[in-house]
């Protein structure tokens, strides 16, 4: 199965334009998803609109969504909403798959901030196959938390599109820490003047688990701005894409994107692939792109264990002081501390 | 500020055109029976007819690119891959006839070569037509000769190295050169041998529909060390030619080699080339490249870090202007300890021109303790152009340190300000910018190339900005 291409293709003996899964097939004849929980501060509804992605993972994943969702979550944010809204979805023995088609609309001027939770209980194989859609209006805004914590033997498959209208905001803060296979496909149309999206994104994988993550942004709008920060880490044989494209259109003037990726090597074993693109059809715009790879500073360790740490801990210490500045974001103390808690259990 | 008309620029001197002559033109197409006659016509050794022939089979069996320019209009029914100009190959520019003179003089090189250059080869179509080198070079055991008298003269030198560094299935068009190839130049320096002045070979292509094939082979034995300029261009027709070149670079252990190269082919052309180093313990592979002609350019060098403490550096520049599509970039494989390479690419786009800057970083599980720092900047020039970088590092050793950036952006309404309060006028003060955003490429050229760049880019910017 051809998954997650990126929007231009570069040479093939670079291994990167896509990925190709073998040895897996899509479960069918799923059962309805009953374990999840949602926050009692906003009114859903399951009347989903029809929808084709522009990008997204690939036709195969976006179709079961399409023809056999397990769950649908219709949201219209027609208020300023100030406690988070949160949407739980708790894998177990029970509940082994989840095909979720989740629409989010945000009305002019509104503001709220949405935490989506990825969970399990029993340590067994999970699927799960999302597609997450968001609209802003103008001057709305919106912070939305997509926290994965799923175990490292599960299949984890996420398409978001977005849609940011003129004056519009989306913060997205992305925590992606489970499944034996993680693959992520991020777009955002940002059509409207001075419409703004940052998006902050932590990986941390073991074992033989896989990211692949794939961001887009579309500059259309003029005064319109994008920042894409990645900041992973990799130990034992894990391994991971990490592909973002920032595509300044033609007419999106004054307009300034950013990607930023740091990828943590903590083992000799682990791998790490980017493709951190820039292309650029308006001249009046400001493009910057960085990417890094390395282990930890030595000095670094050596001066954490001279105060009393021993390796473990000295390593958990720095991976979570770089983890920081985008857990900062979050806004939501108790799902930090939750998160924190995530990374010493999973570097044990 | 207002902005004025982009001009197609007169290319003056690199688009005065020969008449049609020659001594023997292959019909255009690519079979067999073509393929054998180019054999035929160059007297190949068998072994050279069977590696063509096997090269054919592959180009067969390969498929198009599915990434980069659309490359739609290369039909090979349509090119004539072997051109045989109308005098052999002479060592006194005395004795190449006068038109084909009159246009290496134009180009400057017989002038270069008294002033600057250890030695020099030009190749006009498909064959070299002059080569010559220093006396004491030859004395120092130093080869510098086209490549079919190498093949001849030195066939177990040529038969271990000939497209082992670059080999025939790496892509559809190293295959295609493999079948076809002819002319280029072979540079052997012995153990030990500094090669203080440059030598140069310059490339020449005058004839419509026909393609350039050269291949170049050098190799730098262990402590020797050179800098080789390599030069190219062509007139411009209304229909496409190829160039499909190969460069193989042995950088053997404690060698150096510089590789300078000023591109500037026609704007019909598709410049498909490809180029590669190998790079032994505790050598160093310097690039510098310059690239302004072409209609299509595909090009991305690579050096293959193999030897321990093995260095490279690649200082590069692109400049797309109206109806060219310029992908190039640099490509590096680290596969031994304490490697490291630093690349320096930069590009400016205009006048509805097109430059990708594309790479590759592979630090692979051998490579302990290597460094790899990419910056990479784009410039536009105005707003129907377009700029891309899409660079991919592959990092499969946490014992690394490896760094990317880049940066696309206009040239600063500051600077500009700044540089016309001081009385400089506008286009001055863009032309101005422009040359101190390629001075990091120019610096890196001996000072006669630096000259012809900065020229070159005179030439792309007259009437272009303001």
């Amino acid at each position: 199965m051809i998954l997650n291409e990126t929007p231009v293709r570069t040479s093939k003996n670079f291994n990167i334009n896509n990925i190709e899964l073998t040895d897996f097939n899509i479960p069918t004849n799923i059962p309805k998803f009953n374990n999840v929980t949602i926050s009692d501060n906003i009114s859903i509804t399951e009347n989903t609109t029809n929808f084709k992605l522009k990008y997204g993972l690939g036709d195969i994943l976006e179709n079961q969504v399409k023809s056999s969702s397990n769950k649908k979550i219709k949201i219209n944010i027609e208020k300023n909403i100030a406690e988070p809204i949160l949407i739980d979805f708790n894998f177990n023995k029970d509940n082994l798959s989840l095909i979720e088609d989740i629409e989010i609309c945000a009305s002019e001027n509104k503001k709220a901030n949405i935490i989506i939770k990825y969970r399990y209980k029993e340590d067994i194989e999970y699927y799960h196959n999302g597609i997450i859609r968001l609209n802003t209006k103008p001057n709305s805004n919106i912070n939305i938390s997509i926290i994965n914590l799923l175990n490292e033997q599960s299949y984890n498959f996420l398409s978001i599109e977005n849609i940011l209208e003129e004056n519009s905001k989306i913060n997205y803060c992305n925590v992606d820490f489970g499944g034996k296979n993680s693959i992520t496909n991020y777009y955002s149309n940002l059509k409207g003047n001075n419409s703004n999206n940052q998006i902050n994104c932590i990986y941390l994988g073991k074992q033989n688990q896989f990211f692949d993550l794939n961001f887009i942004g579309e500059l259309y709008g003029e005064k319109s701005n994008i920042d894409i920060e990645v900041q992973g880490a990799l130990k034992d044989n894990a391994k991971k894409h990490f592909k973002g494209t920032i595509d300044f259109k033609k007419g999106s003037k004054k307009s300034k994107g950013n990607e930023n990726e740091f990828c943590m090597l903590m083992s000799d074993t682990s791998k790490s692939i980017a493709l951190p693109m820039l292309l650029c059809g308006e001249e009046d715009v400001e493009g910057n792109h960085s990417s890094a790879a390395g282990k930890v500073d030595n000095k670094q360790l050596f001066y954490i264990m001279s105060r009393g740490f021993n390796y473990k801990e000295a390593m958990k210490l720095i991976v979570k002081a770089r983890f920081n500045n985008i857990l900062e974001n979050l806004r939501d103390e108790k799902l930090k501390n939750e998160i924190i808690y995530e990374i010493d259990k999973r570097l044990d | 500020m207002s902005k004025t008309n982009i001009e197609e620029i007169n290319r003056n001197i690199y688009d005065i055109k020969n008449k049609d002559e020659y001594d023997y033109k292959i019909k255009k197409g690519l079979t067999k029976e073509i393929i054998e006659e180019i054999s035929k016509q160059k007297n190949d050794p068998i072994w050279m007819k069977e590696f063509r022939l096997k090269a054919l089979d592959v180009y067969n069996s390969l498929e198009m690119p599915t990434w980069g320019p659309d490359l739609s209009e290369l039909n090979m029914d349509d090119i004539a891959t072997y051109v045989r100009p109308k005098t052999g190959l002479s060592n006194s520019w005395e004795d190449v006839p006068e038109d084909i003179k009159n246009t290496f003089d134009k180009l400057g090189i017989p002038e270069a070569e008294k002033k600057s250059l250890a030695g020099v080869g030009a190749q006009y179509d498909s064959e070299v037509v002059y080569h010559s080198m220093k006396e004491e070079l030859i004395k120092q055991g130093v080869i510098y000769t086209d490549m079919e008298t190498a093949v001849r003269k030195y066939p177990d030198l040529v038969k271990e190295h000939f497209m082992k560094c670059v080999p025939v299935n790496d892509h559809k068009f190293v295959a295609l050169h493999g079948a076809v190839w002819s002319g280029g130049s072979f540079v052997y320096v012995p153990k030990g041998i500094k090669v203080d002045i440059p030598l140069q070979s310059y490339f020449r292509l005058n004839s419509p529909e026909s393609g350039q094939f050269e291949h170049t082979l050098i190799i730098v034995d262990e402590g020797a060390s050179l800098h080789f300029i390599e030069g190219c261009s062509a007139p411009k027709y209304n229909k496409v030619n190829l160039h499909a070149g190969c460069v193989e670079l042995y950088v053997k252990d404690n060698a150096y080699l510089r590789y300078s190269t000023i591109e500037n082919w026609s704007k019909n052309m598709l410049n498909l080339n490809t180029k590669k180093a190998i790079v032994g313990n505790n050598a160093k592979m310097e690039w510098v490249s310059g690239s302004f002609g072409s209609k299509i350019s595909m090009l991305y060098p690579m050096s293959i870090l193999n030897g321990e403490n093995a260095k490279t550096e690649f200082t590069g520049i692109s400049f797309a202007g109206k109806g060219q599509n310029l992908d190039n970039g640099f490509k590096v494989i680290h596969n031994n300890i304490n490697t490291s390479s630093i690349v320096n690419a930069k590009s400016i786009s205009k006048n509805g021109g097109t430059c990708t800057y594309r790479s590759l970083v592979r630090v692979n599980e051998t490579a302990k303790n290597s460094k790899c720092s990419v910056s990479c900047e784009s410039l536009m020039l105005d707003d129907i152009s377009k700029s891309d970088t899409i660079p991919t590092s592959d990092i499969r050793t946490d014992e690394v340190e490896f760094s990317h950036e880049a940066k696309i952006g206009k040239i600063s309404d500051k600077t500009i300000f700044y540089l016309m309060s001081r009385g400089i006028s506008e286009e001055d003060a863009k032309a101005m910018i422009v040359r101190g955003f390629a001075y990091p490429i120019s610096k890196e050229l001996p000072v006669e190339y630096a000259v012809e760049m900065n020229n070159l880019i005179n030439l792309e910017l007259e009437g272009s900005i303001g």
